[in-house]
């Protein structure tokens, strides 16, 4: 099957390698044809769909990195994602950049944004600075309307029109899916090769005791500030992707909430995992198409009848609150916890896990 | 010159409200250390309480609000037997998400009961502004404020002078060491849970009363969080001085920043000063220095 019974290394690149066995190559490229052929017989909802799921994959990964591995409680990250969108935005409205610039840059300009965080990280610990993160939020809202109208727009927002590369113009779902898409495999790709890194794993040597860390000769402020600054880097990246697919820029877009969100999205996939984030990720984002998708359905309900459309806002509210109490209780290790459980008992097989 | 005293007196008396409802999220932090951030949700749960019981039940108002200070209470008590007793003792992240998806689960809750029609609750106090000399007050601000200040005063003697008091800031300090004196932990946690309840009551009738109200009002739990974290997490005197400075500071930003950047400005800058005041002490102005060990 996909995995190997046991580890059977010889080399040291064996040992290193992503992908070790055929089964698993074989998979790994299936997966990838799918991904690529997906929206050639898929309806334009269902790409629609899957290019705000890519989006928010990128965002949840980086949100994985700072709070899974580095252990830092950012609450800030959909701030983050704001500020990404609006300097893509910003750059494309007025200079007509192109994006292999402007989607790095905007990466950059968030990942500063999230470094002053990270600063702040390295004075303040614990339930200050989840606390603090929160701060970014309401400063980057206030920001964004207080800037001259002619830079990004204020209460109007910014509105662009369909970004090109080589003169491939990304002005359909369609299209915009493969830009996302290949621009979401190659963060995911990087962030597996980060947490496996150095870097990666003095990020979980911080998260697990900032202090034995300090001791053993890892420089924590370093770390700390780092693990914003790439969190961020990723939310920034997934922003410019967002507002060239939606075309519109307005930093209401932008709320607390959405952090919420991407949070419940590593808490049910599982922190500290890069397929958590992704299982995570998926998961919610089809409840929430479900909840839209039956939301109407519930206000035919006699009881519910007075509460027209906002009965799917509550609805939505309560199963998120609801899904991330019942996680941090009862499965604190999010799906991949389960996965894993799978995983090791075929591998042992036939002794009982 | 008379303008900006009057954003300076009302800006305090806002300080003094966000202090009331810090000193929901000290008194729990310090016994539980867990920091609710469903706070706000509890203030709305609160105030639309006593809309229930006063417009749609029709009793007379002495008899509701003791009725909600009761609800809240238990409210209170719940949300610490069901969702953080099985957590204790877990790490931070865990604390942070409960209580955060808490505030998301009750807020959809609330809409559900109470939908997000504008609810106008009664004046509990006699309404109009006083007024002192040429300046206009908010009376129910005014008397908030005023509780607020009786009630540090009472909590600092309860946490310092008591019995009760010092055995729920023994356990602040260290749970274990508590357990093992012989305090009971559980008994001071669910004790400060329920205080925290009705504290929450009490912000949500002084400040909603006499006016419209939806389920965003629980915004506040938010804005007050600068608050909170000036004075440091621990400390209820503190409040009282945090509370002044963000509200005061409050007023001059709104008199001196708003004209040319078009209004807004009082709901940000006391985030500002709250992260140049963490850069310098982490802990706030008065919140306890521990020292960590391995």
């Amino acid at each position: 099957m996909t995995l190997p019974a046991g580890v059977y290394a010889k080399t040291y690149d064996e040992d290193q390698a992503l992908i070790r066995t055929r089964p698993q190559w074989f998979f790994f490229i299936a997966i990838m044809i799918f991904i690529f052929v997906l929206p050639l017989f898929a309806g334009g909802k269902v790409v629609g769909m899957m290019n705000m799921v890519w989006i928010t994959l990128i965002a949840v990964v980086g949100l994985q990195i700072n709070v899974g591995y580095a252990g830092q409680v950012n609450l800030g990250q959909s701030a983050f994602i704001g500020v990404g969108a609006y300097a893509a935005g910003a750059l494309t409205f007025h200079f007509s950049a192109p994006i292999w610039l402007t989607i790095p840059a905007a990466g950059i300009s968030a990942a500063l944004f999230g470094a002053i965080f990270g600063l702040a990280a390295v004075r303040v610990k614990g339930f200050y600075l989840a606390l603090t993160t929160i701060a970014a939020q309401f400063i980057f809202a206030f920001t964004m309307l207080k800037l001259p109208k002619a830079w990004f727009g204020q209460i109007e927002g910014l509105r662009l029109n369909p970004v090109s590369l080589l003169g491939f113009k990304f002005d359909t779902d369609v299209r915009m899916y493969y830009l996302i898409a290949v621009v979401a495999v190659l963060m995911v790709y990087g962030a597996w090769g980060l947490v496996r890194s150095r870097t990666g794993r003095a990020f979980v040597a911080v998260r697990d005791n900032d202090n034995a860390a300090d001791i053993i000769g890892i420089n924590v402020f370093y770390y700390k500030a780092l693990s914003f600054f790439i969190g961020a880097f990723y939310a920034g990246v997934a922003g410019a992707l967002w507002g060239y697919y939606i075309r519109y820029i307005l930093s209401d877009m932008f709320t607390l909430w959405l952090s919420v969100w991407y949070l419940g999205m590593l808490i049910v996939g599982g922190m500290g995992s890069i397929l958590g984030a992704i299982i995570g990720t998926v998961v919610i984002r089809l409840l929430q198409e479900f909840i839209t998708y039956f939301g109407p359905w519930i206000t035919e309900i006699k009881i519910f009848s007075g509460m027209g459309f906002e009965i799917i806002f509550a609805s939505m509210n309560m199963f998120l609150g609801g899904v991330i109490i019942l996680f941090v209780i009862f499965e604190p290790r999010g799906l991949v916890h389960r996965w894993n459980i799978i995983k090791e008992s075929y591998r042992i097989w036939p002794f009982p896990h | 010159m008379i303008s900006l005293l009057s954003h300076v007196i009302n800006g305090a008396l806002t300080g003094l409200l966000f202090a009331l409802i810090s000193m929901g999220f000290v008194i729990i932090y310090r016994s539980a250390r867990v920091f609710n951030f469903a706070q706000g949700e509890v203030v709305v749960v609160g105030a639309f309480i006593l809309w229930s019981f006063t417009q749609y039940l029709g009793l007379p108002m002495w008899l509701s609000i003791v009725l909600t200070f009761a609800f809240s209470a238990v409210l209170g008590l719940l949300i610490e037997r069901i969702i953080l007793r099985p957590l204790v003792g877990e790490e931070l992240f865990a604390l942070v998400m409960v209580t955060i998806g808490l505030l998301v689960f009750l807020r959809g809750a609330i809409l559900v009961v109470w939908s997000a029609d504008v609810h106008f609750i009664p004046p509990v106090f006699v309404s109009a502004g006083i007024r002192v000399g040429p300046l206009v007050v908010d009376k129910s601000l005014a008397v908030g404020g005023g509780i607020t200040l009786l009630l540090a005063v009472a909590f600092s003697w309860f946490f310092n002078r008591t019995r009760m008091g010092m055995e729920m800031t023994a356990v602040a300090e260290d749970h274990q060491i508590a357990l093992s004196l012989g305090l009971k932990v559980k008994r001071s946690i669910a004790l400060s849970w329920a205080i925290s309840g009705v504290l929450c009551a009490l912000a949500a009738i002084t400040f909603v009363s006499g006016k419209g109200m939806t389920f965003m009002v629980g915004d506040i739990g938010l804005t007050a969080l600068p608050v909170a974290l000036l004075a440091g997490l621990e400390s209820i005197g503190g409040l009282i001085l945090a509370g002044l400075i963000v509200g005061i500071s409050m007023g001059f930003a709104e008199y001196f920043l708003d004209p040319p950047l078009q209004g807004g400005v009082g709901a940000v800058f006391p985030f500002f000063i709250m992260i140049i005041v963490l850069l310098i002490r982490p802990t706030g102005l008065f919140g306890w220095k521990t020292i960590e060990r391995i």
